[in-house]
Parts: structure tokens; C-alpha cells; sequence
């Protein structure tokens, strides 16, 4: 019994930290209908950033976190600025292709700026932990898990009340509209991504002090990322929460009583039978 | 006029002295220089170029009477193995090297040599163990690693003795062609040596959450847990070990504890970990073209700012073998070469090179533990050499 | 071009393809293998992608069943290779229909993400199999033929060509591009919308497979990561795009094109080829987001504005 809450337990505070990790997908996917394949890069960097940041400076990574999404911010708009607004409304898979080539493009420069040498981040309360109710819950992870709900509780703050917000939601449901009330639809758009990039860059940040990082560590998460999205559903970032635990207990539960080899058959079965039972996902609104 | 004299005469020396190196043979490889696998395959790049810049030094291979200088052409195939065969092809065909060195990993290893069979060229690889690439029947590869099967001997030799002897084992593996291997001959080893395998658990490739494992892990509570993985994996795994408090009396790994940049990354962490290495810089290996073991790595570090490893010494384990082949062979025709391989037999800063008939050396890994940031040769083919400290002290004790 | 040189002009390259074992130096056989292996792929992404307009990212799924299918047929059954590319076919092509009803049915993003999805279920229920070698994989035996393996690739991209030649001016190709132009439409015009998408699915899955089981003979060494690549799909989607999706040959041109730029450049500067990979796609998508097809035809017209007039519509 034991043995089944620790796993429980593990599988809620993993699927914390992947609920994070989607949730800059998620933003960009429901607001700009732009699928980013580029988007586990974005949590790469924001890794890196931390790494950088801790070992050359010593900045605790709690601390370097807003540096990150500042960074990843910069990036991330300047991205959609520059190029992806060049081709938004092309045929969908345009989108697909152009940031799988910022996926390469941005893969290859980190192993080339960073090598491939695989980093890790270990500040003094790395492997502290504490006993509840029997299982051992690792600090850094529930540290991590709090902080990514606080992040999406912002963001859905600030889609609901902010502005800024407002605007980003108003363009995304009607882009003439907006414009007619003088959004101004390209910097919009930008500043979307932008967050969208921030997000990933926090998710990044405190990824990396649970496992170790190295440049090619973007790929799987972005499949992970897009399958928590479609589990929990686009329309609010409660769902991507719901999607990431529910991604996270299913990963370990299956470890444990499947075996470690059977996670992936899991995971993306589970989002096909979603998608083809209920393809708004656990929370959305049948179409 | 004594101008004329003077440049003919330079000109005379020039070419008399570039005669004496006027032919050379190219040895090709295809390494995973960029890539998920370029951290390691960097060891190998830089082996072959010390091995290949030191035999030159030494006067380079000499064939019948002429002198020979090694050249290598080195292609980048981005951890792709498809890339990876292709490459394997150009070398042959169209750069046309004389004889090939292999890629990192056995599953490229796996895949590469049948080009080198089909071309009947013969590749020396130190990168591959796995039993795979030994059993087919091919005539053209030879493998400077040693057994995967054989890689926990040592330590379950050594373990016979430890005080308490340990009990319970739990033994994970990653699921991959080496790894599956190691598992499959450890089990056997095991179970001959009377051990009770309270675990025996196989896991995806590149698996980074080992959260679920490591609680049946605790829940089963072995008392000596073997991995056989990648570093990446057995580096994740002991920091989640870490922090969910599971301490065993000692733990091994396959990987990683003989190499720098692991223990680096894992600062204190890495203290009392348990590996092996088919390979330690001492000065007890005399090396024709090196000295000796030592005086290797001491080289080595100097010349590429890091520490060689097992990876690395294999390497030039293999530019060694051809050399010694093909002056043996005393031709650079690739079948009478790939003869001479099967049947050399000499001592490197390596170990003693001997290929078995399957293509395969036979090294005894040493088991070592990181003490203190050090790391220690425990126990050889002598037995013991240093006491181990065992049991490890639990984590919330460190 | 006037329709007989068009011709001669086909027959000609044709024929220079098929004479290359023996007229070319072996590295160039090897590229060919590799990038005929691409072209097909292109093409029967072509089929459903480009004609029926679902962007399928499962193309690899197909690739990889046809590939394991050969190989355990050779294997397990010591059957000859070509009944064994026929096993492969069948494994794939009766996959597609089983999983397209179901999975047909999403539209646009949707069927993406779920082909994507099947990209990543099926390697991990292979890599747990026994009969395929789990996720060490599988060794086939060792045949010296280069010229074999060449010629049937090319012999499969012809098929694949001249299916969708004949598709494409075939009541069956007209109501897939309906489809793709507008599906309700389609169907309320009594096009058996169903009938025809999973039809196409099969197709595109029947040459990918065959495809596969042709590089499991030649590669000699199968694992689940290398058959099931998931970068294959990108590869298949940006080759059918580069060349022109919904032409007969555009994606072959593609193909070769992109193969030959990332060859060069993995042979010539090796370590920065990936990234230049990733420029080139990134450019293309930009500035020529229709393909070679497009740019061959719309250039003579348009001169450099084409490029700037491709940003010009496309951009926000």
C-alpha cells in the first residue's frame, strides 16, 4: 500500500512539473493555432540559462527563474516577429514545418555553443526529501510542482483579467475584429509567443534540477507536451494541470505495474484513444 | 651558379626525406562527433589521433622495406547509424581507405560491420560488446571491448567476500543490445554464486524518471542494486536515489563511475558508487609506442584537456592492432591483414590485444569505487587491491 | 516544354537512374538507395497529404511494419524476400484501414497530433515484442547487392509515380482533391468520403511499407528507433512540400534536392550540416511555401517577386 502511494505520489509531482512544460505549448496552440514543434528547444534553453546561471554565478535556480523567461521571452518573440508572422496564414503544416527547422536549427547551435557534454544542476537541497505519510517526497520536485501552479494560476489571471490578456484572447477568436478595435495583431501575436516561449523557459529552468540536461533533451519533450495538451484539453490552463497529472500518474503507475519498458505504449495509447473518443480532451467541451 | 646548386640540393633533400614517409595508409572512420552519442564518441576521435600521431613519431609502419605513415579520415555521422553505414560505404569506395576503425556503441557497431563484410575490409572497433555483433559468423570485425556478459564478474567475485555479504540483488537494465547482454550473463553469474534476485527489471532506452523503480526498489529492499545503462541514465538514477532516500549497502554500474565528467556532475553524490573498467592508467601496461599506461593518460590529458577513459584507451587499442597486423601481414592486402588480426597477440597500454574467434578481446574488468572523489581499484584478476568501503553510508547519513 | 521533349526528357533521366550501378561509383548507389527510398516516401505522403489534404505524420508507422514484416517473414519463416516485402505490405496496409476508420475521422490539427501519436505507440509496442528482437532489434542475413536493392527502390518509386499519375486523372483522385478542397461539400455531393480517405491511407501505406522492406534487407540491422524514426515524417512531409504536394513530380524533385543538399553537406562539413538542414527548411517554408512546383511555373512569370509575394500573402 505503501508502495502504491509513493508511486502515486511520484507519478502527481512529475505530472506537475509536465503540466508546466505544456502549458507554454498550450497557450500558443489555443490562442494562435500555431503547433510548435520547436517547443521542447524553448525548455532546453531555459535549462541551459539555469545551468549558467548557477554554476558561473551561483544564482539559486528558484532565483534564476524569471531570467529565464525573461531570456526565453526575447527569443520567443523575436522568433514570431521576425519569422513565423512571415507565414501564419499558409496552410497549417507550414507552421509544423518552419518550427521543426527552428527545432534543428536550435538543437544545433546549442550543441555547438554548449557541446553535448550532459549538465546538471545540484544546488545543497538537491536530494533533500521528507517523509509523508510513508512516502518520500523529494523537496526540489514538490518545490517545482508548486511553483509551476503558480504559474499557470497567473496565466490564467492574466488571460482572464489583464489587458494584455483580453487582447490576446480577442484576437485569438477574431483576428479582423480585433484589428477593427485597434489590437495591434502582429506585435499581439508576438507577445503570445513570446509568453508562450517564457513558459517553457520556466519549465526549462526547474527540469533541470531533476534530471540531467544536455541539447537533445527538447524532442521527447515536446511529444510529451503536445500529449498533455490534447489529454487536458486547450480550452483553459486548468486542463493542461489536469492533462500533465493524469500524464505523470499513468507514466508511473505503468512503470510499476507494467513494466518501465511499457510508459510510451501508455502514454501516446492513451492520446489516441482520446483522440478519437474525445479529441477536445478530459476537460473540453464535446465539439 | 652556387645558387643553383644550393636550391637543387635543398630540393634533393626534400624530396629524399619525403620519400622516406612517400606512402601512407589511410585507416576511416564514422564517428558520432555531433549528436546525442558526441559526448562519448569524442573519446574515440581523439584516441585514434593520439595513437595515430604517436605510431607516426615513432617512425610509422614499416611493409617489406617501405615506411608508411598512418593517415585518418574521420567523418562526422551525427549519432545516425543510417548515416553511419552510408559513410562506411563512402570511406571505402570513393576517399578509398585502406582498412576501418569502428563507431561508439554496439547498435552502430551492429549495423557498420556488415559494410565492412560485405567490402571484406576489416574494422576494429572498440565501441560495441554486445554479443550481436560477434555471433553472426562475420569474418571482418573485431572488438576491442570485452564480454558484455562477463562486465559484473569481478564485482560478484568481489562481493562474495564482502562482510556482511549481501543478499538480495536487484538488477536493472536498459533495454538496449549491450545492456540486455550484460543482464542476461549477469543473471547467470548470479545464480551460480547462490545470490537471491529479488528484482530484475528492464527499462526503456533513455529513460529519465526513475522514481517508480527506485520504489520497488525500496520496497524490495535489496541490499546491492546492479545497473547496466547509459551514463545519462545511471546519472539520473543515483540523484533520484538521493532524494528519495534509497540506500542500499552498495550499489554498481556499468557506466559512468570510471569517467571524469560523470563524476564531475555529480560532485559528493558520486562518492561510494561501485563500476568497473576494463582499464586503468598504470604503469604495469608497457606500450610499444607509449610507455606505458601512465605515461598515456598523463599525454593524453595534456594534449586534449581531460581525462582518458576505457573509451578512449580502446581506441588506440585498435589503431595499435592494424599497426601490428600490418606489419606482421607484411602486405596491405585487406584479407591477408584481416588474417594477421585474427592471430596477433600483444601487449598495449591497453591490456594484452588477442582476438577469440569470434572477433572479441578478453579483458577481466577491475571493479572500482569512487572514494572521496577518487577513484579506487578495488578488486582484479588477484583479488583485492584496495579496501572498499562498504557498506555505503545511507544518504541522510553523508 | 513541348509535350515529346517533355517525354524524352523523362525517359532519358529514367534511363540514366537505371543504368547507375554500373555507370556511377558505388557511394552514388548508396545515396540513391537511400534517397529513391525518400522519393517514394514523399510520393505516397503526396497521396494522402497532398491530394486529400490530411497531413499525416504516420508515414514512419508504415515504413517501420513494412520493414519488421520483411524481416520476421525472412527471419522467423525463412521466407525469400519478395514474399516477405508482401508480408510487410499486408501488415501495413491492413493496419491502415483498422486504425484510419477510426482516426480519419478528426480533421486538420487533430489527425496530425493522432498520427504523430501512433508515430510513438507502435516503436514502443514493437520494442516490447520478442518476435521483433524487443528493442535490440532484429539482423537479417547479408546479401552482396547493391545493384538488387538499388533497382528495386527505383522500380517501387516508379510504381508509386505512376499510381499517382493514374490517381490523379481518375475519378478516385477527383474526389480527393474535392475532399481536400471541401469535405462536406465532397460528401453532400455523393462522394463516399469514408470509403475514399481510407482508401488513400492504404495507398500511402502500401508503398511506404514496401519501401521499408526494402531497407531492412539492405541495412541488414533493424531496431525500432532507426525503423520507426520519427524524423522520417518531417523528412517525407518537407520533400512532398518542397517539391510541390499534389504533383505528380514534385515531391521526387524534392527529394532529391534536399536529400543531395543534406548529403553534400554531411559529407563535405560534416559538423555543421544539421544546422544548415534547418536553415534550409526554414527558408524554404518562408519563401516558398508551395514548393518547386509552384516556383517552377510562377518564377518565368514573376521573376524575385515571387518570393516577396509568397511573404506578402502568407504573412500577418
Amino acid at each position: 500500500m505503501v508502495l502504491l502511494w509513493q508511486v502515486l505520489a511520484n507519478g502527481i509531482l512529475l505530472g506537475g512539473l509536465y503540466a508546466l512544460m505544456a502549458l507554454g505549448l498550450a497557450l500558443v496552440w489555443g490562442v494562435l493555432n500555431i503547433v510548435n514543434l520547436a517547443h521542447g528547444a524553448f525548455i532546453m534553453l531555459g535549462a541551459y540559462v539555469c545551468y549558467y546561471l548557477f554554476t558561473v554565478f551561483h544564482v539559486d535556480p528558484f532565483a534564476a527563474l524569471p531570467a529565464a523567461m525573461v531570456v526565453l521571452f526575447v527569443v520567443g518573440y523575436s522568433l514570431q516577429r521576425n519569422v513565423l508572422n512571415l507565414i501564419i496564414r499558409a496552410p497549417m503544416f507550414n507552421t509544423l514545418l518552419l518550427t521543426f527547422g527552428f527545432e534543428v536549427v536550435l538543437t544545433n547551435l546549442a550543441q555547438m555553443i554548449f557541446s553535448a557534454d550532459y549538465r546538471t544542476i545540484n544546488p545543497s537541497y538537491a536530494g533533500a526529501n521528507f517523509n509523508l505519510f510513508g512516502a518520500t517526497i523529494p523537496l526540489a520536485r514538490i518545490l517545482a510542482f508548486t511553483t509551476g501552479l503558480l504559474l499557470t494560476s497567473c496565466l490564467w489571471f492574466f488571460l482572464l483579467k489583464a489587458r494584455l490578456g483580453r487582447a490576446i484572447r480577442a484576437t485569438a477568436q477574431n483576428l479582423i475584429a480585433a484589428r477593427l478595435y485597434g489590437v495591434e495583431t502582429r506585435k499581439i501575436y508576438a507577445i503570445t509567443f513570446g509568453l508562450g516561449a517564457a513558459l517553457a523557459g520556466a519549465a526549462g529552468d526547474l527540469y533541470g534540477l531533476v534530471s540531467q540536461i544536455n541539447p537533445y533533451i527538447g524532442g521527447s519533450l515536446t511529444a510529451k507536451s503536445f500529449a498533455i495538451c490534447i489529454i487536458g484539453g486547450l480550452q483553459n490552463p486548468l486542463g493542461v494541470v489536469v492533462g500533465g497529472i493524469f500524464l505523470g500518474v499513468v507514466e508511473s503507475l505503468t512503470a510499476l505495474y507494467l513494466g518501465p519498458t511499457y510508459t510510451d505504449v501508455a502514454s501516446f495509447g492513451i492520446l489516441v484513444l482520446v483522440l478519437v473518443l474525445r479529441p477536445t480532451g478530459l476537460l473540453g467541451r464535446t465539439a | 651558379m652556387m645558387r643553383l646548386i644550393q636550391l637543387f640540393s635543398i630540393a634533393v633533400v626534400f624530396i629524399v626525406s619525403g620519400s622516406a614517409f612517400s606512402e601512407t595508409i589511410t585507416l576511416g572512420a564514422s564517428l558520432q562527433l555531433t549528436g546525442p552519442l558526441a559526448n562519448t564518441g569524442r573519446y574515440y576521435r581523439d584516441g585514434y589521433e593520439f595513437a595515430i600521431a604517436k605510431i607516426n613519431e615513432k617512425g610509422g609502419i614499416k611493409v617489406g622495406n617501405v615506411r608508411y605513415k598512418l593517415a585518418l579520415k574521420l567523418l562526422d555521422n551525427q549519432s545516425d547509424i543510417s548515416l553511419s553505414v552510408r559513410q562506411y560505404v563512402q570511406l571505402l569506395t570513393e576517399d578509398k581507405v585502406n582498412f576501418l576503425l569502428g563507431p561508439y556503441a554496439s547498435n552502430f557497431a551492429l549495423a557498420t560491420s556488415s559494410v565492412s563484410e560485405k567490402y571484406q575490409v576489416p574494422m576494429v572497433q572498440g565501441g560495441g560488446a554486445s554479443d550481436q555483433i560477434f555471433s553472426r559468423g562475420y569474418k571482418y570485425i573485431f572488438g576491442t571491448l570485452p564480454v558484455a556478459s562477463e562486465y559484473f564478474s569481478s564485482t560478484i567475485a568481489a562481493t562474495e567476500k564482502f562482510n556482511p555479504k549481501p543478499e538480495k540483488v536487484a538488477l536493472l537494465f536498459a533495454d538496449d543490445a549491450f545492456d540486455v547482454s550484460v543482464a542476461d550473463g549477469t543473471r547467470d553469474i548470479l545464480s551460480k554464486a547462490g545470490y537471491k534476485l529479488v528484482l530484475d527489471k528492464r527499462y526503456a532506452a533513455n529513460t529519465s524518471d526513475f522514481n517508480s523503480l527506485l520504489s520497488l526498489i525500496k520496497e524490495s529492499q535489496a541490499d546491492a542494486i546492479l545497473v547496466a545503462g547509459h551514463e545519462t541514465e545511471v546519472l539520473n538514477f543515483i540523484r533520484q536515489a538521493k532524494s528519495l532516500n534509497v540506500s542500499p549497502k552498495f550499489y554498481s554500474f556499468t557506466v559512468g563511475v570510471p569517467t571524469e565528467d560523470f563524476r564531475k556532475a555529480l560532485g559528493k553524490d558520486a562518492d561510494y558508487a561501485f563500476g568497473m573498467t576494463s582499464w586503468l592508467p598504470t604503469a604495469a601496461l608497457k606500450d610499444s609506442y607509449f610507455v606505458n599506461g601512465e605515461a598515456f593518460a598523463k599525454e593524453y590529458a595534456a594534449r586534449f584537456g581531460y581525462d582518458p577513459d576505457y573509451h578512449a584507451a580502446s581506441a588506440v587499442a585498435d589503431v595499435e592492432a592494424f599497426a601490428k597486423a600490418i606489419e606482421a601481414a607484411g602486405t596491405l592486402d585487406p584479407s591477408k591483414v584481416r588474417d594477421a588480426i585474427a592471430h596477433i597477440s600483444f601487449d598495449s597500454l591497453y591490456g594484452h590485444v588477442q582476438f577469440s574467434t569470434a572477433g572479441q578481446i578478453s579483458l577481466p574488468q577491475i571493479m572500482i569505487q569512487i572514494q572521496n572523489g577518487k577513484l579506487v581499484p578495488i578488486y582484479g584478476q588477484n583479488g583485492f587491491i584496495n579496501s572498499p568501503i562498504y557498506p555505503m553510508p545511507s544518504w541522510d547519513r553523508r | 516544354m513541348n509535350p515529346s521533349l517533355r517525354w524524352f526528357a523523362l525517359f532519358g533521366t529514367l534511363a540514366i537512374l537505371v543504368a547507375v550501378p554500373w555507370i556511377a561509383p558505388a557511394t552514388w548507389v548508396q545515396f540513391g538507395i537511400s534517397t529513391l527510398m525518400l522519393a517514394t516516401l514523399a510520393q505516397s505522403w503526396s497521396i494522402i497529404g497532398g491530394y486529400t489534404g490530411y497531413a499525416s505524420f504516420g508515414g514512419s508507422v508504415f515504413y517501420g511494419l513494412g520493414s519488421y514484416g520483411t524481416a520476421i517473414a525472412m527471419i522467423e519463416y525463412h521466407l525469400p524476400f519478395g514474399v516477405g516485402l508482401i508480408l510487410g505490405a499486408l501488415v501495413a496496409v491492413t493496419f491502415a484501414v483498422l486504425i484510419g476508420l477510426p482516426v480519419l475521422r478528426l480533421r486538420g490539427h487533430y489527425f496530425a497530433i493522432a498520427t504523430l501519436a501512433l508515430a510513438q505507440v507502435v516503436p514502443a509496442i514493437v520494442s516490447n515484442l520478442d518476435i521483433a528482437g524487443r528493442n535490440i532489434g532484429l539482423i537479417l542475413p547479408l546479401l552482396r547487392n547493391d545493384a538488387l536493392f538499388y533497382e528495386s527502390a527505383l522500380g517501387l518509386l516508379v510504381i508509386t509515380t505512376l499510381s499517382i499519375w493514374y490517381i490523379s486523372r481518375s475519378r478516385f483522385g477527383f474526389g480527393l482533391m474535392a475532399i481536400r478542397e471541401n469535405e462536406d461539400a465532397a460528401a453532400a455531393m455523393g462522394v463516399n468520403t469514408t470509403l475514399y480517405k481510407t482508401l488513400a491511407f492504404a495507398i500511402a501505406a502500401l508503398f511506404s511499407a514496401l519501401s521499408g522492406g526494402i531497407h531492412a534487407y539492405w541495412i541488414t540491422y533493424i531496431d525500432p528507433g532507426g525503423e520507426f524514426d520519427i524524423t522520417l515524417n518531417v523528412k517525407m512531409i518537407i520533400m512532398a512540400v518542397f517539391g510541390g504536394p499534389g504533383s505528380v513530380l514534385g515531391p521526387i524533385a524534392g527529394a532529391f534536392l534536399l536529400s543531395g543538399v543534406s548529403e553534400i553537406l554531411s559529407f563535405k562539413i560534416s559538423s555543421v550540416a544539421s544546422l544548415f538542414f534547418g536553415l534550409v527548411i526554414v527558408i524554404a517554408v518562408v519563401l516558398m511555401p508551395r514548393g518547386l512546383a509552384d516556383l517552377w511555373h510562377r518564377y518565368k512569370k514573376l521573376g524575385l517577386h515571387y518570393f516577396s509575394e509568397n511573404i506578402r500573402e502568407n504573412r500577418v
